[in-house]
């Protein structure tokens, strides 16, 4: 049994997230979702800036995310569609650079924001469970918290339950568009110039056909 | 092997050099698959032509790259992120315009917009706004119209459509029979080319196929096990030419490449367009003039006959004013632009519109009904080898089954499947549940097992189903909008529930397992197979045209698209807007010889 299985999460979010504030200080605005649960949450975008992780590192030019920002996001796509004995997975796939173009190209403001603020959640809870950032955790552990969110998919109003499905959709778009994904993973056959489709070569076809 | 070359553009293709002094044998308003047909039929007969067309003429090649990878992309061949394509949820929850809140994109399309591939092919949405009820409405302004983008399915109507009052007592009776158009149909068939396998049915007649493509093991076993219980799957009957048209140098035949899902046509023209398949050769004859960019805004009318004179249009660049003169007007402009179009058209003599003496333009507005539908996965293919499956134009064609011997208690008409099966480019099942190595697997091992189909049902053609232009709102040239008064009804509910309950049945007969019924009805529009809005007929009090979609009240005027259509039917409506259009054309022509335009 996993130590993230018993999670009621719109409840204990207020664990990790309460150490946090508690941690970084009074700089820190509380999240609204803690201040009252019958507050609705505002939209990402209207949200105090949150320290991000990674800031104060340089910024790459024309990137949207930090290098370390980057390499967290290489991970946490790595965690949705993983490298196995079969082909290679986000990672090698580069769908962290899919993810970077999409974001920088975007003039959706609260979707930007939501990322920063769905990574920092989820930091968060890798913190709260294992002690350790979900870059450093290992990958069983980074499954555990990303569980949580796959588990509670249908709450929508939890920020980052809408950034593990914006993650999750990025990261497919991203890694069945690459080369890695359509090739080596689904092997794909078509996109070249064919005489005849073979169709079905089923021994009984249809009567009339 | 290469593919062999096709001519993509045909020569001379200045549409500066129009001479509007002149007095055309006709004017054509619009150049989709119906102003297309009427240039292909009337050139053909040595008739001086002017087809105008209100969009752009694109390079399409650039646009369509058919065997582009999406790596290979800039956005994988999604839209960029600076421009946005309405989403099903923002159709459902504003209201038209649509245009307000979506400053912050450069661009904003109708869905269909969402690809790389599609994008330019589609309207502005902000500059070509309209009011009234929620809708859908795709339009594509740039020569060919909505044929670039166009879903090939090819499909005859039969006089259980022409003469379906006779059947249930609704709605009114097409001033034509089958026999009438079924000439029309073959010629049609042989002059583009469409692939499909003969079925004998009475309520689907056969067209004249060229090699038709094969189904895939999936689609076998749903067609065998509906064999039993009487209702026919058939492959899907394609407005594409899959053995080549030796009369068309412009055309290629299909390669099975396989890139038909990206919405974008076809680039190397085995898939019907208008450009290529009908505009390209009528200029060939030296009897047609194409001007592009030129926005119909009303059309002219003698104040001492009430005969249309020609053509009032806009420059879309410039904003500039011309007149067009012919013989003959020939309204093409897509169902509901024909229906703006001839209700802009007011004067002393036509004080309601052109040909609107009957009051019935604009209404009896109907289209297809979609979104039911299932998918789910054949269990003896999962886990095989990956196969090729979507080296064809399309999957299968499951036909009408309702209220053909029987009747159903809740609802009339009737309603067919679109579908198909098997690997693609981009899997099925992105959206199953969960994340990691599981969820890597189970799509690899699904993918060629994978089996989908959505309806299409008949909307009734009420008269309460309307379209007329908005007191207030405008477009960007100053043209009066369109204001929707249009929904849905009982019928097309009743029959919503239905195509949901057979789809899950019919899939679970056939041994499939089901990995999801979608009951969720589309946003009115959706199917882009708008239709109606002038319909035919026999009485000039209960209908805008003939039966040779020729107006009642203005003899040299004809609406050619798919606003003559009396009733929506199940079947795509193309291939029929083309045939009717040809005979439409011929008959025409005849009078035209004989004085009586």
């Amino acid at each position: 049994m996993s130590i993230t299985d018993r999670i009621n999460l719109r409840q204990d979010r207020r664990q990790w997230i309460k150490t946090s504030a508690g941690l970084i200080g009074a700089s820190v605005v509380p999240l609204p979702a803690v201040a009252s649960p019958a507050v609705q949450e505002k939209p990402e975008g209207t949200m105090e800036p949150v320290p991000k992780p990674g800031a104060g590192a340089p910024k790459s030019a024309g990137r949207f995310f930090t290098p370390a920002q980057h390499a967290y996001v290489e991970e946490l796509s790595e965690t949705i569609v993983p490298a196995d004995s079969h082909s290679g997975g986000a990672k090698a796939a580069k769908v962290a650079d899919y993810i970077d173009q999409r974001l920088r190209e975007s003039q959706d403001e609260e979707e930007k924001a939501m990322w920063h603020e769905g990574m920092r959640l989820v930091d968060l809870m890798s913190k709260h469970f294992h002690g350790k950032s979900f870059v450093e955790s290992s990958s069983d552990e980074r499954i555990e918290v990303l569980k949580v969110l796959s588990d509670n998919y249908n709450m929508r109003e939890l920020p980052e339950v809408r950034f593990f499905q914006a993650l999750k959709h990025m990261t497919t778009q991203g890694y069945y568009t690459s080369k890695i994904g359509i090739h080596d993973e689904l092997e794909y056959k078509g996109n070249r110039i064919l005489q005849e489709y073979v169709g079905c070569d089923d021994p009984t076809p249809p009567s009339n056909g | 092997m290469s593919l062999p070359i096709i001519m993509t553009e045909s020569k001379g293709d200045s549409t500066e050099a129009v001479d509007l002094t002149k007095t055309y044998d006709a004017v054509v308003i619009g150049s989709g698959a119906a102003g297309g047909m009427a240039c292909h039929v009337l050139t053909s007969k040595g008739m001086k032509v002017l087809l105008l067309e209100a969009g752009k003429k694109l390079d399409i090649e650039q646009e369509l790259r058919s065997m582009e990878w999406p790596y290979d992309n800039a956005h994988r061949g999604s839209l960029p992120a600076d421009q946005h394509a309405l989403t099903f949820n923002e159709y459902t929850i504003r209201r038209p315009p649509y245009g307000p809140g979506f400053e912050k994109s450069k661009q904003l399309h109708s869905y269909i917009g969402n690809t790389d591939y599609t994008k330019n092919i589609c309207v502005e949405e902000r500059e070509n706004p309209y009011t009234g009820t929620n809708y859908a409405w795709v339009r594509a302004r740039c020569l060919g119209g909505k044929t670039n983008i166009w879903g090939r399915l090819a499909l005859r109507l039969s006089d259980f459509d022409f003469k379906a009052k006779d059947r249930d007592g609704f709605g009114e009776n097409w001033p034509i029979s089958y026999s009438d158009l079924s000439p029309y149909y073959d010629k049609v068939d042989l002059y583009l080319g469409i692939t499909g396998v003969k079925e004998n049915l009475s309520h689907l007649p056969d067209s004249i196929f060229q090699r038709p493509t094969k189904l895939n093991c999936a689609e076998v076993t749903l067609k065998n096990s509906l064999q039993k219980m009487g209702r026919t799957l058939t492959q899907y009957r394609a407005g594409v030419t899959s053995d080549g048209l030796k009369h068309n140098k412009y055309r290629s035949r299909c390669y099975g490449r396989g890139a038909c899902e990206r919405k974008g046509g076809c680039d190397i023209h085995a898939a019907f367009d208008s450009p290529t398949g009908l505009i390209y050769p009528a200029r060939d004859t030296g009897n047609l003039t194409l001007r592009t960019n030129s926005i119909a805004r009303e059309i002219a009318v003698d104040p001492a006959t009430g005969k249309a004179t020609g053509v009032h249009f806009v420059d879309a660049v410039t904003k500039k004013d011309y007149s067009a003169k012919a013989k003959v007007v020939i309204v093409a402009a897509s169902t509901l632009e024909s229906a703006r179009l001839l209700l802009l058209s007011k004067s002393k003599m036509h004080p309601n519109g052109i040909g609107n003496s009957s009051g019935h333009v604009g209404h009896n507005f109907c289209e297809h009904i979609m979104g039911p539908g299932v998918h789910g996965r054949a269990k003896n293919l999962v886990g095989k080898p990956p196969t090729l499956d979507d080296g064809r134009p399309g999957g299968f064609y499951l036909t009408r089954f309702r209220n053909l011997k029987d009747k159903h208690q809740k609802f009339i008409r009737g309603y067919g499947f679109e579908g198909g099966g098997g690997c693609a480019m981009f899997p099925h099942g992105t959206d199953n549940p969960g994340f990691g190595a599981g969820f890597k697997e189970e799509i690899r091992k699904n993918q060629g097992a994978y089996i989908g189909m959505g309806a299409f049902g008949e909307v009734l053609a009420r008269y309460e189903n309307y379209v007329d232009l908005d007191p207030m709102v405008k477009d960007k040239w100053g043209i009066p909008s369109l204001r929707f008064h249009y929904k849905f009804g009982e019928n097309e509910h009743a029959m919503a529930e239905d195509m949901a309950v057979t789809a899950q049945e019919m899939f679970d007969d056939a041994g499939f397992q089901i990995v999801h019924v979608s009951k969720r009805v589309l946003t009115e529009g959706w199917s882009i197979h708008e239709l109606g809005t002038a319909r035919m007929g026999d009485d000039p009090k209960e209908s805008v045209l003939n039966q040779f979609e020729q107006s009642h009240d203005v003899k040299n005027l004809f609406v050619v698209d798919g606003s003559a259509f009396v009733n929506a039917s199940c079947q795509n409506p193309t291939w029929t807007i083309m045939s009717l259009c040809w005979r439409s054309c011929d008959y025409l022509a005849d009078e035209m010889k004989k004085g009586n335009l």
